[in-house]
This record gives C-alpha cells, structure tokens and sequence, in this order.
C-alpha cells in the first residue's frame, strides 16, 4: 500500500504538471457550464420542460470521465508501453499492475475535481440545485466512470503504439464530447442525429445521469443500466485478453 | 568463485526466425561479463530472456540458482537493469524518478549519494528529458543501483555518448567493479570489452562464436588486437 500511493503521488504530480487532465477535464467542462448558463441558463430546453442549465449539468459532469476514459487511460498506457516504462517495471520485485492501478486512480481523481468544480460552479453562481436524489446521481456517475474507463482500457490494448493511440482517441473523444450532449445541448440536435448519437455508450451514460439529476423515471433506465454493465464487462475481457507490456 | 548466472542450451525464435541459438554461457560472481555482436547479433534478445522479459523456446536460465520467471520478486531485489534505450515519464524530474525506482525495492540505496557519485547531483530536480545524452545513461546507471544490487545489466550503456561521456561512465563502472558487483553488459565497441571485461562472449546470428577472456579470444585469431579479431570471428573481410 505504501508502494501504491508513494507511485500515487509521483503520478499524480505528473498528471498535474502536464495540465491536459485539466484543461480537458476541469477547464473546459467549467468553462462551457458559464457559456450555457450566461446564454441560456434560465430557458427551457426543448419541449422537455427543464432548463438548459438542468438539462446540460449531467453532460458537463460527463466531461471529466470523458477526458479520462478516452484520453488519459489510454494515452498514458500507450505512451509508458512505447517508452518501456511497463516493461522495466517487469525486472524489479513490483508488479507493473501497480503502475497501471496507479494511473488509474489519477484520471478518477480527475473526474471527480472536474464533478465537484461543475458541481460548486453551478451551485455557487447560477443557483443550481440538483432536483434528483444525489445518492441515486453519484451512482450512475460511477457506472458510467466504470463503463468508459473500460472502453479507454480496451483502446490501451488494441492500439500497439502512441501514434494509433492519438488517432484513434481522437476519432472517439471528439464525437463523443460532441455528440452526447456533453458540449452542445442535445436537445438542439435534429432528430436524425438524436438517433445517430444515440448510438454512442457515452450519450447512453449521459441520459442515465440526466435522469437521475433531474429526478425523473428515464425510458428503458433498466435497458441502459444493464448495456453499461455489458460495455464494462466486454471491453474489460478484450483488454485483457489483447493486452500488451511491450 | 561460484555461479550467479547459468544459461544452458537457450534458443528462441521471433516469428520463424531463429533470434538466439542454442547459446550457453555462466558468469561468475563478481566478474564484468561482455555480450559482443553487431547490431541484430540477438544481445537484447539474449538479455530480456535471460532477464525472463521473453520466455526461451527452449533451454534453462537461472539467476542465483533460480528461475527468473518464477522468482521475479526474490530475483529482482538484488538485480539492477538498464534496457536498451529505455525513457522515462512525461515532465518526471530525476529526484521523482529516483522515489518512483527506491520505493520498489525493500532495501533501497540512497539515491542521493548515488546522484553525488555519478555528479548528477545538481540535477537532482531536473527534468529527466532536459539532460544530456551522457546525464541520462548515468541516470539509468543509478537507477539500476538503487536496489543495491549483486548483479546488473547494462545494454549497450554507452551507445551514442560522445569519448568523454562514455570513459567517465567507464570509470564509475570500473569503480563498482571494485565494489564487487557483478556486471553483465552488451556492447559494440571493442574498446569498451578491452576495458572493463573479465570475460567477453562473442554472439553471431544468434550463437556463440567464441568465449574467453579478452587475451584468450585474440590469441585464438590470428590478430594481435580485439577490434580486427572480432572482426575476423565474424567473418568480416579486414581492410587496411
């Protein structure tokens, strides 16, 4: 345990001192939360009967495990792969897991300072109060956290260097950022991209927070519940199964 | 003088082609033991099974009498390793990679004396990849003495570091031999074998060529110096 968090704590100085977890995670989502508020805070989204502001808090929460699931996970594995940083870890009496486990435990702690920043944020200065029971939120938040990461590990495994990795994350966080909701109310997508985002297992996450903030029975709750459990449980099986020190 | 390593009959291949042939080799405690070949002669290869990073097709490895793969965590508290061309974390200073290496081991080395030592120790909250070529092969070299290890591995060290670089990194080497640490290195330059190996190993395609000391392995060429020797052991045509 003291070899854990000592790594712990050597990591997470390094995730902080190269600031993309927070800018990407913390940052932004904050950012875009003032942008809504200012412009449309007070509206109704839609025909749904809620304000954007309550509408797009569940997204912008979203955010944060987003940055982690898709960029910090698999970029770190990919990169500390390429550099032989796992392999080295093999030729000392320490389990490389340890360094993984490690790098995990950054990205979570940065979605949750990206949830409590866009939490006190919008508590603080547009009067936001969740209208769902927040124990129900917190864990639909860890189911989707769960689910994503799962996905970013799966990534870690397939792809074999840096490079693809860039790509590929690439080619996943942006259209999920975008399409789910996350960065532009999806209540403002036209029908026909409702359906194609609908597809994404971010937006599926997202819909299942959204209900629980907003403290209404969702449509198909148990069917979206039971697909995030089946995400987590097939991507963590390929990445384990395809997974590569070197 | 007794065994610490023992290879015995190692073979292993990559995708059909045969890496490491039928190699065997022991190296003696306290003795500075020299992997030579050209490149792609299978050093590494020969290095990451012994290390037990790859698994031997066939053959026995063993470290202190052990297997490697099997006793990782009894092994590696008393081996440091330097891998070829390894690198380190984005923005990771040497003090933060030096805590990272100690608090693996159970019993590790002051790295603040070793920084001292290798005259790191001014960089000591440096950014790892703002160093030089030769501060950054001396800073694998302390973190491959962090476990206060009996053995370590060095492959090709002191490729790509300019004369100055390389003799100093010689010289530290040369002192822990003294210290009685035994020294297991790749490398292809013959000066370096001339200077700092009890016994060398010439490998070609994977197999072994000739084994001895330095002075055994020339006198059996019909050269009188380890450069054109070498070269003649791997069937080199010699100019000059």
């Amino acid at each position: 345990m003291r070899k854990f968090m000592k790594l712990y704590s050597i990591e997470q100085k390094l995730a902080f001192r190269s600031l993309d977890g927070i800018v990407f995670g913390i940052i932004m989502p904050v950012g875009i939360l003032f942008l809504i508020a200012i412009i449309a805070g007070g509206k109704a989204a839609g025909d749904s009967g809620y304000t954007f502001l309550q509408s797009a808090y569940a997204s912008l929460i979203a955010v944060g495990i987003c940055a982690g699931a898709f960029m910090g996970v698999p970029l770190t594995i990919t990169d500390y792969r390429d550099k032989k940083i796992l392999k080295h870890f093999f030729v000392t009496p320490c389990n490389p897991m340890h360094l993984l486990g490690t790098s995990m435990l950054c990205n979570v702690v940065n979605a949750v300072l990206s949830a409590v920043a866009v939490t006190v944020v919008a508590m603080v200065f547009f009067d936001y109060r969740m209208a769902g029971n927040p124990w129900y939120f917190m864990g639909t938040w860890v189911l989707t956290l769960v689910s994503m990461f799962s996905i970013g590990f799966m990534l870690a495994s397939l792809c074999r260097t840096v490079k693809t990795a860039n790509a590929v994350t690439s080619a996943v966080y942006f259209p999920m950022l975008f399409l789910s909701g996350a960065t532009i109310p999806f209540e403002l997508f036209p029908e026909g991209l409702q359906k194609v985002a609908s597809v994404l297992p971010l937006t599926q996450g997202i819909r299942l927070m959204k209900a629980a903030s907003m403290g209404v029975e969702a449509e198909k709750v148990g069917g979206i519940v039971i697909l995030l459990f089946v995400i987590t449980i097939v991507c963590s099986f390929i990445s384990v199964k395809t997974f590569r020190w070197e | 003088m007794s065994k610490c390593i023992e290879v015995r009959n190692l073979t292993k291949s990559f995708k059909g082609r045969t890496v490491v042939k039928n190699l065997s080799f022991e190296v003696e405690r306290q003795e500075v033991f020299g992997l030579l070949g050209h490149n792609g002669a299978g050093k590494s290869t020969t290095i990451e099974t012994l290390l037990g990073l790859k698994k031997a097709d066939s053959g026995n490895i063993a470290i202190f009498g052990k297997e490697p793969r099997k006793h990782r965590k009894e092994i590696f508290e008393k081996i440091g390793v330097q891998l070829q061309a390894s690198n380190y974390q984005n923005n990771i200073r040497v003090d933060e990679i030096c805590q990272e290496m100690s608090v693996l081991y159970q019993d590790p080395a002051d790295y603040r004396e070793l920084l001292k030592k290798f005259k790191l120790e001014n960089l000591e909250k440096a950014p790892v990849n703002k160093l030089s070529g030769g501060e950054r092969q001396k800073l694998s070299v302390v973190l491959a003495l962090i476990p206060k290890p009996e053995i370590i591995f060095l492959d090709e060290l002191t490729t790509g570091l300019d004369t100055a670089a390389r003799r100093d990194v010689w010289k530290q080497l040369k002192q822990l031999k003294q210290e009685g640490t035994t020294i297991v290195l790749t490398t292809h330059y013959m000066e370096e074998a001339e200077s700092l190996c009890d016994r060398i190993c010439l490998i070609k395609d994977g197999a072994k060529v000739v084994e001895g000391t330095v002075e055994e392995v020339v006198s059996k060429s019909p050269y009188d110096n380890l450069e054109e020797a070498y070269l003649w052991y791997m069937g080199e045509e010699i100019t000059l």
